[in-house]
């Protein structure tokens, strides 16, 4: 019986062999990668240490693709949000430095968190807005409930709560100094340092008012 | 008994300045290790720690030193008058100092006013003399024109005048820079409510150590307990008094009056360059013992008994692992470090460390004697330091931490603690034995002589305590440089395995050790016995050291200051809403170290 050999043992492969990398003195004392290593370590010492001491290195959010130290060091340093983020809410102001919010609870009732708390006031008799709007008496927003989904801002119909704040809220030691009453809302401005929005308002009783109320009737 | 008094008051000043020197550069070590160690990494490193100071309080801590230092060097300098060539040292000295501290003050306030925007007409003035290199660059230029100006007029009548100027408006303009300097950084910061002080991060070591004294005691309950509280003490205690025979700078020399008596208030204005002054002379060592670098090599093994009974004592496997680690470990490489230190042996003739020094001054540094001893003694004492990559006492992925497993709070400090303070004598002893400790090439006890085969091709004349306070900042910078490199070891190769530690240990250091034994006696003999042609030889050989040295050492003081001055180019990319409003504000603010 003949057994064909040609089907055993080491197939032929093609290619080209890859050489197998040299063992001389060099690589068996490690000496020279070694001092290779030492002089990367050293060169990111030496650069970095020379940028940080003498206040020259990158701004990390700017600068952030050069090589060096780009850790922002927060609180010192902080990297700004960008324009759509929802942070901390805020209340808007009318021309007269009152809240915009006419008290619908809109807001209230589409916080899927229910995080805000409105009292609604009646403005008093004879005021032209009587009737027609009422006014929070107490606005107050658990920031530790809310989920910043945004809801809020889009259920308003007067675009008086906005998240357009750009600050997070801080870390607090107590859960009650989460929960920010009407006059700390007030008090927060807009990315634009503005109290107001870009959306004019315009009072019941103005010319330019689009609406209905009690002086101008149907 | 006076002098048993007077020896036991010299014995406990130098030793406790020495004991204060390794604990505190053992402190800033740790600083640079997690600091330094982050910046390879391209991090900022831990600098929370602050202490905030009432402005009051920080405006007279920038004042308080620079008034004091203006009046002092004011004060010296008119009160001791001095005649003849001191004139000129005197000159060339303080004009030196002048220019050094004023560009300094410049440059940082022109980078102050730089990096918040011009807020008085002076920050204008600043601004308008351009970046603050150029500052520098002028600083540099004022350096050599000074010096080469007093070269120039130096033998003639000009060069009277000229030292009579520098010697008056020297110091003046000295303090004026002092005075100047501080009083803008405390006029800048006036309406600042508070000053944070944060010591470019080294109130952080400091922190954390005053942590671990408030932390919890912990000793196991099946611990031996003497011994578990004695370990620590053990470690730490060798690694602090090996220092003792380490001179750290030359023999200070004290002025004598007519009857002999020494005044301790004067030091001798200057001595002659061989030979040590016999009266008056006060060691800036602890203990002159005549049996030297031996009495090192003892009390550093001893080092081995605190590991070894730490992971013994701690009755845990993993610490016990790690003490046998340890203890084999060291013991290893002591024989090595011992070994090694034979050859320099040879070649000094000598135990004694000053004596060392003082070979080495007068020829040149050991570590050209003695390369391969060099690179076998540093190697070895890496690895008796027990870091990394020789932590294999304490290998955290295989054995937890080693021996020290069960410390905690200060015991386990001090540990750690000892591991820093040894990596600071070990260079604090290489320095001394391999470069010239706090000799300098070319500086002598009497001033620098720079001379190529007996031709001297520079000579002045230097008073002698700047050239022992020169000797001590070289010695102190040597040991800084060394511990960096170990450091920088340390933050760049991975750990040992265990079999591999031994066999570099016995089957690679140990043969190359005991050949540069052989070796050197062989070329000891023969340069003892070839005659006084082979002298001269060695002479000119250790003259051509000293010069690369010297030139060496000048062309980095150059690539550092080019390389310090030299700005990068960055690119900015304002692709997102954040980074618009980065720049809008004019980019995040930019931390510097110290802040």
């Amino acid at each position: 019986m003949t057994v064909n050999t040609k089907s055993l043992g080491p197939r032929k492969v093609s290619g080209v062999p890859v050489a197998r990398s040299q063992r001389g003195a060099g690589v068996q004392t490690y000496i020279p990668e070694v001092a290779r290593g030492m002089v990367i370590v050293m060169k990111h010492f030496f650069q970095n240490t020379k940028e940080m001491a003498l206040g020259q290195r990158n701004d990390p959010v700017l600068e952030s693709i050069e090589e060096g130290i780009n850790t922002v060091s927060y609180p010192e340093q902080r990297r700004p949000y960008p324009t759509r983020f929802r942070g901390l809410h805020r209340l808007t102001h009318r021309d007269d430095g009152s809240p915009r919010c006419v008290a619908c609870l809109c807001c209230s009732t589409a916080c899927p968190a229910q995080c805000i708390h409105i009292e609604a006031g009646e403005y008093p008799e004879g005021d032209p807005k009587r009737g027609y709007e009422r006014f929070p008496k107490r606005f107050v927003i658990d920031e530790l409930r809310c989920v910043f989904c945004g809801f809020c801002v889009e259920a308003c119909p007067c675009d008086a709560i906005r998240m357009d704040t750009g600050m997070h809220a801080a870390p607090y030691d107590s859960r009650d100094q989460f929960i920010f009453e009407k006059d700390l809302l007030m008090n927060f401005p807009g990315r634009d340092g503005s109290f107001a929005t870009a959306n004019p308002r315009h009072e019941p009783g103005e010319p330019s008012h689009p609406g209905i109320d009690r002086v101008h009737g149907h | 008994m006076n002098d048993i008094a007077s020896f036991a008051i010299r014995f406990i000043a130098i030793g406790f300045a020495v004991a204060m020197f390794a604990m505190n550069l053992a402190v800033v070590l740790t600083w640079v290790d997690r600091r330094q160690g982050a910046m390879i990494q391209d991090r900022v490193g831990p600098n929370r720690a602050v202490a905030w100071l009432p402005t009051p309080i920080a405006q007279g801590l920038a004042l308080g030193p620079a008034v004091l230092l203006a009046v002092g060097v004011l004060g010296y300098v008119y009160t001791h008058e001095v005649t003849g060539p001191e004139v000129e040292s005197r000159g060339l000295l303080f004009s030196q100092l002048a220019v050094l501290l004023l560009w300094l003050t410049g440059c940082v306030i022109a980078s102050q006013v730089k990096a918040r925007g011009p807020k008085s007409s002076f920050d204008l003035w600043i601004q308008s003399l351009g970046e603050p290199r150029f500052i520098f660059f002028g600083g540099l230029v004022a350096h050599v024109a000074l010096f080469v100006l007093s070269l120039m007029l130096r033998d003639g009548k000009g060069g009277e005048t000229f030292a009579a100027v520098t010697s008056t408006a020297g110091p003046a303009l000295f303090a004026f820079a002092a005075l100047a300097g501080a009083g803008y950084a405390a006029f800048s910061i006036r309406k600042e409510k508070r000053i944070g002080l944060r010591l470019a991060g080294l109130l952080h070591p400091a922190a954390d150590g005053l942590k671990t004294l408030f932390k919890e005691d912990f000793v196991p309950p099946n611990a031996d307990k003497f011994l578990f509280n004695l370990a620590p003490f053990i470690s730490f205690f060798p690694a602090l008094v090996v220092l003792a025979c380490v001179p750290f700078a030359d023999t200070l020399c004290f002025a004598t009056d007519a009857s002999g008596k020494i005044q301790l208030g004067q030091l001798a204005s200057s001595v002659p360059r061989v030979g040590v002054c016999t009266e008056g002379a006060l060691k800036i060592q602890v203990v002159d013992l005549n049996i030297g670098i031996l009495y090192f090599f003892a009390i550093a093994g001893t080092g081995i008994v605190g590991a070894a009974l730490a992971g013994w004592a701690s009755d845990n496997k993993y610490s016990l692992l790690g003490g046998l680690r340890a203890a084999s470990q060291m013991v290893s490489y002591e024989v090595t470090m011992g070994l090694t230190m034979i050859g320099m042996i040879m070649v000094y003739g000598t135990l004694q460390v000053d004596k060392m020094i003082l070979w080495q001054q007068e020829n040149t540094w050991g570590v050209f004697a003695q390369p391969l001893a060099f690179v076998l003694f540093f190697t070895a004492a890496v690895a008796e330091s027990k870091r990394i990559p020789f932590d294999i006492p304490e290998g955290e992925s295989e054995i937890v931490a080693g021996y020290f497993t069960e410390y905690a709070g200060m015991k386990f400090a001090m540990f750690f603690f000892a591991e820093y303070i040894a990596v600071v004598t070990a260079s604090a002893l290489m320095a001394a034995v391999f470069f010239g400790g706090w000799s300098l090439p070319f500086v002598f006890r009497d001033g620098i002589h720079v001379s190529l085969a007996g031709t001297p091709l520079f000579d002045i004349a230097l008073p002698h305590g700047g050239v022992v306070a020169l000797g001590a900042i070289g010695f102190i910078l040597k040991t800084i440089v060394l511990c960096w490199l170990q450091l920088t070891i340390r933050w760049t190769l991975p750990r040992f395995r265990y079999d591999q530690l031994m066999r570099l240990g016995w089957r690679n250091l140990l043969p190359a050790s005991l050949a540069n034994i052989l070796l050197t006696g062989f070329v000891v003999m023969a340069i003892r016995t070839a005659g006084p042609g082979m002298e001269s030889v060695m002479a000119v050989l250790s003259n051509v050291c000293n010069l690369v040295l010297a030139l060496g050492g000048l062309g980095l003081l150059v690539w550092f200051a080019v390389f310090m001055s030299t700005p990068r180019k960055r690119k900015q990319i304002l692709a997102t809403s954040s980074a618009q409003y980065a720049a809008e504000v004019g980019g995040t603010r930019s931390l510097r170290m110290g802040a």
